[in-house]
């Protein structure tokens, strides 16, 4: 119960289309969640969800404790977010946000912001409006910084950041979920950052959530194996949770998901083959969910 | 021209309403062109009405073409594309000209209603010039207005700010009064108009397509010099936090956007006492329909209070409120203004201050209303609204004022705010900032 989010049985439709069904799922303090989807996944809508943006058509997300649709004003000042598409106001100057936005916390850590804004080349004076997407999206980043959420929900974040300022912001991200109080959820289509900072995967696929756990989980769970068969030509192989099979000859190459000890007991048996187990990275794994 | 045909054929019938409503509009077209044509014709003139909704029919069908073009004009297509910002260009004026045909070959039908059929009338070469003399005034009066309203869209969707608006008022106000002077003067003339539109069209084009130079040399020379004034004004954003999120801190520059135009129309208007009080009535309107904006902003506002979604929208309402009260105490004073030069009578002062207020007050109701994006029940009830606002404001400006009449559409004016208000509520108090903006539903439909 001391979950930081708390999602049962949780779907939304927009009319006919079903986005997201039936998802179960819990982020607790220290939780640094990526969530993996293909476009049209519906990673922004659970996303949504989660900050009261829109209701769920069934089901309950809970937010410290908090229907999140309803969240009372404490608990939004626990919560910081960087949306896809930055609301920046462009007319003004960088230092007018930041105090514009700052005005609506009770606790804003202005010290971090500074040195954050000399760390990443944030210009305070610079006009909103002649910034380049990159320079706009540090800032949001750090408009949700400011107040040191315990919950930090960022929406692809990093899709508009060179490779410097990429590094700088998932070390800031490193540096908030080190003291493993607070709870960090993000979704990325840049799976290396993901395989890097995230503890916990979310994969979501057709509006569901396809595999959660953590990411060595993960790895021990969907891997590549190869056969090699003690005759010229393999027997029929029926491998459970097979993503994918190729044979040839003696030799079949399967990734499969699911996989344990046990699993390779049973086939080696059944085969009379010998098995050998690849490991994937995240992004092979990912490929390979989606075939 | 293939890139140009296409663009226009994507203009009419982009989406499905486009085409329908072109369909429509050009079958009523035909079917009345034909008719009169053919047939002989009542004194009445009621098939002639049919032409004429069809024209609006058309008219509304082409309305994809601000929208696509500032798209493609403000992106990258245009300078990537080869001879895009020409083919652009041309694709506008094409579909200007095309909805301006239309008016061209209706006057010299309508005006065999009374006299016969169209092919006996062209047999005398005297009826027959006048009739064409006619239609090419008509036809270059409709390019240059079209290319004008065009223009004033193209404003409003592809620069959703200030200094959209700015334009686009600016733009509106030489639509209402040019008119209007020339009526008055009697100096409508082909040769004129002609000359007007060539002027338009030049001014337009070398804007248009030298804009990336222009830019570019912007840009070298440090766009802090050109840019000052601009940002100064815009950098005056002082005011409560709340409304700096919402975009009401400061109403001095829809102030300035309105009045402007105002004064710059003085210079063309007589002293029409309905054009006047259209010209504020329709202010009245644009000043309540920047409320419309507020749901879709009010998102970055909901994480950073506490606040319920009723709450939200009491505050929201009072923020714009504030706002849109000393905009509309602005259009008060200029109607006074108005009214001591044009010597109204107590009673058309009285009725037209009450015709602003109520006019902020119902569209600030549907612009608050408009949670989920523009969907029919906002266009109904906007079409609802300006068109009492228009009969009222005729009402109100004649000599002898009718009481009942606009005493009537006074009320009805109140009776749709409250409605509205009450619909706005309702909605916030189940806003769901997903839905918030077409864009913003697309995506969430899309699921991203």
């Amino acid at each position: 119960m001391n979950d930081t989010i708390q999602a049962s049985n949780l779907s939304k439709s927009f009319g006919d289309k079903q986005v997201l069904q039936g998802m179960s799922f819990g982020v607790a303090p220290g939780d640094v969640v990526g969530v993996l989807g293909k476009n049209g996944a519906g990673k922004t809508t659970l996303l949504e969800l989660m900050l009261g943006f829109t209701a769920p058509t069934n089901g309950a997300m809970r937010v410290f404790g908090h229907d999140s649709y309803s969240l009372p004003g404490d608990i939004k000042a626990r919560v910081g977010f960087v949306p896809q598409q930055d609301e920046l106001l462009d007319q003004l100057t960088v230092a007018d946000q930041l105090r514009v936005i700052s005005s609506f916390y009770p606790h804003w850590d202005s010290a971090l912001i500074s040195r954050l804004c000399g760390e990443w080349g944030v210009n305070l004076k610079a006009r909103i409006k002649s910034m380049s997407v990159g320079e706009r999206q540090k800032l949001s980043i750090l408009l949700a910084f400011g107040h040191q959420p315990d919950l930090l929900i960022l929406d692809e974040p990093v899709a508009s950041l060179d490779p410097i300022a990429r590094r700088q912001f998932l070390e800031q991200l490193l540096t908030i979920s080190a003291d493993g109080e607070r709870a960090i959820v993000f979704s990325s289509h840049i799976v290396s950052d993901i395989e890097r900072l995230a503890n916990r995967i979310w994969i979501l696929k057709d509006g569901k959530l396809d595999w959660q756990g953590d990411l060595d989980s993960l790895k021990e769970s969907i891997v590549r194996i190869h056969v090699r068969g003690s005759g010229a030509e393999l027997p029929a192989l029926k491998i459970p949770g097979a993503l994918s099979l190729q044979r040839e000859g003696a030799f079949a190459t399967a990734v499969v998901r699911d996989w344990s000890p046990a699993a390779q007991d049973a086939l080696e048996k059944s085969a009379s083959a010998q098995i050998e187990v690849e490991a994937l990275g995240l992004e092979e794994i990912f490929v390979e969910l989606h075939r | 021209m293939k890139a140009v045909a296409r663009l226009v054929w994507s203009y009419f019938t982009g989406t499905r309403w486009h085409l329908a409503f072109t369909l429509i509009g050009a079958t009523m077209m035909v079917f009345t062109f034909f008719v009169m044509l053919t047939q002989p014709q009542p004194r009445s003139g009621e098939r002639f009405w049919i032409a004429i909704l069809g024209i609006m029919f058309f008219f509304v069908g082409s309305s994809l073409m601000p929208v696509m073009f500032g798209r493609l004009a403000r992106g990258h297509s245009a300078g990537i594309l080869p001879g895009g910002r020409v083919k652009l260009l041309l694709s506008m004026f094409a579909t200007i000209l095309l909805v301006a045909f239309p008016v061209g070959v209706l006057w010299p039908v309508g005006v065999t209603l009374s006299t016969g059929t169209a092919l006996e009338l062209m047999k005398d070469p005297r009826a027959r010039e006048f009739i064409l003399q006619t239609a090419a005034l008509l036809f270059s009066s409709a390019v240059l207005i079209a290319s004008w309203i065009y223009l004033a869209l193209w404003f409003l969707t592809s620069q959703r700010n200030m200094a959209g608006l700015f334009k686009a008022l600016l733009v509106i106000a030489v639509v209402i009064f040019a008119p209007a002077q020339d009526i008055q003067d009697f100096t409508v003339s082909l040769k004129w108009t002609l000359l007007q539109i060539a002027i338009t069209w030049s001014v337009f084009a070398a804007c248009f397509l030298l804009w990336p130079r222009f830019k570019a040399a912007r840009a070298r020379r440090g766009r802090e010099r050109f840019s000052g004034f601009a940002s100064a004004l815009a950098g005056r954003t002082a005011g409560r936090e709340f409304d700096v999120l919402l975009g009401t801190a400061n109403p001095w520059l829809l102030v300035l956007a309105l009045v402007l135009p105002f004064v710059i129309a003085t210079r063309f208007t007589g002293e029409f006492a309905a054009v006047w009080l259209y010209f504020l009535a329709i202010n009245s309107a644009i000043v309540g329909a920047y409320a419309g904006q507020a749901a879709e902003r009010s998102r970055a506002l909901w994480l950073r209070g506490d606040w319920s979604r009723a709450a939200l929208f009491a505050c929201v309402e009072r923020s714009v409120w504030r706002h849109n009260g000393t905009v509309l105490g602005a259009l008060l004073v200029l109607t006074v203004a108005v009214g001591a030069y044009l010597h109204f009578s107590p009673t058309t002062m009285i009725a037209g201050l009450l015709l602003l207020v109520l006019g902020t007050n119902v569209s600030t109701n549907l612009g608050l209303m408009m949670t989920r994006g523009l969907k029919w029940p906002e266009i109904v009830a906007g079409i609802a609204v300006m068109l009492i606002l228009m009969a009222s404001a005729e009402l109100v400006a004649r000599e002898h004022v009718n009481l009942v009449a606009v005493g009537a559409l006074e009320v009805a004016l109140l009776a749709l705010a409250i409605v509205l208000r009450t619909v706005a509520r309702r909605r916030w108090t189940n806003l769901d900032w997903a839905m918030c903006r077409p864009d913003r539903a697309l995506t969430a439909r899309g699921a991203s």
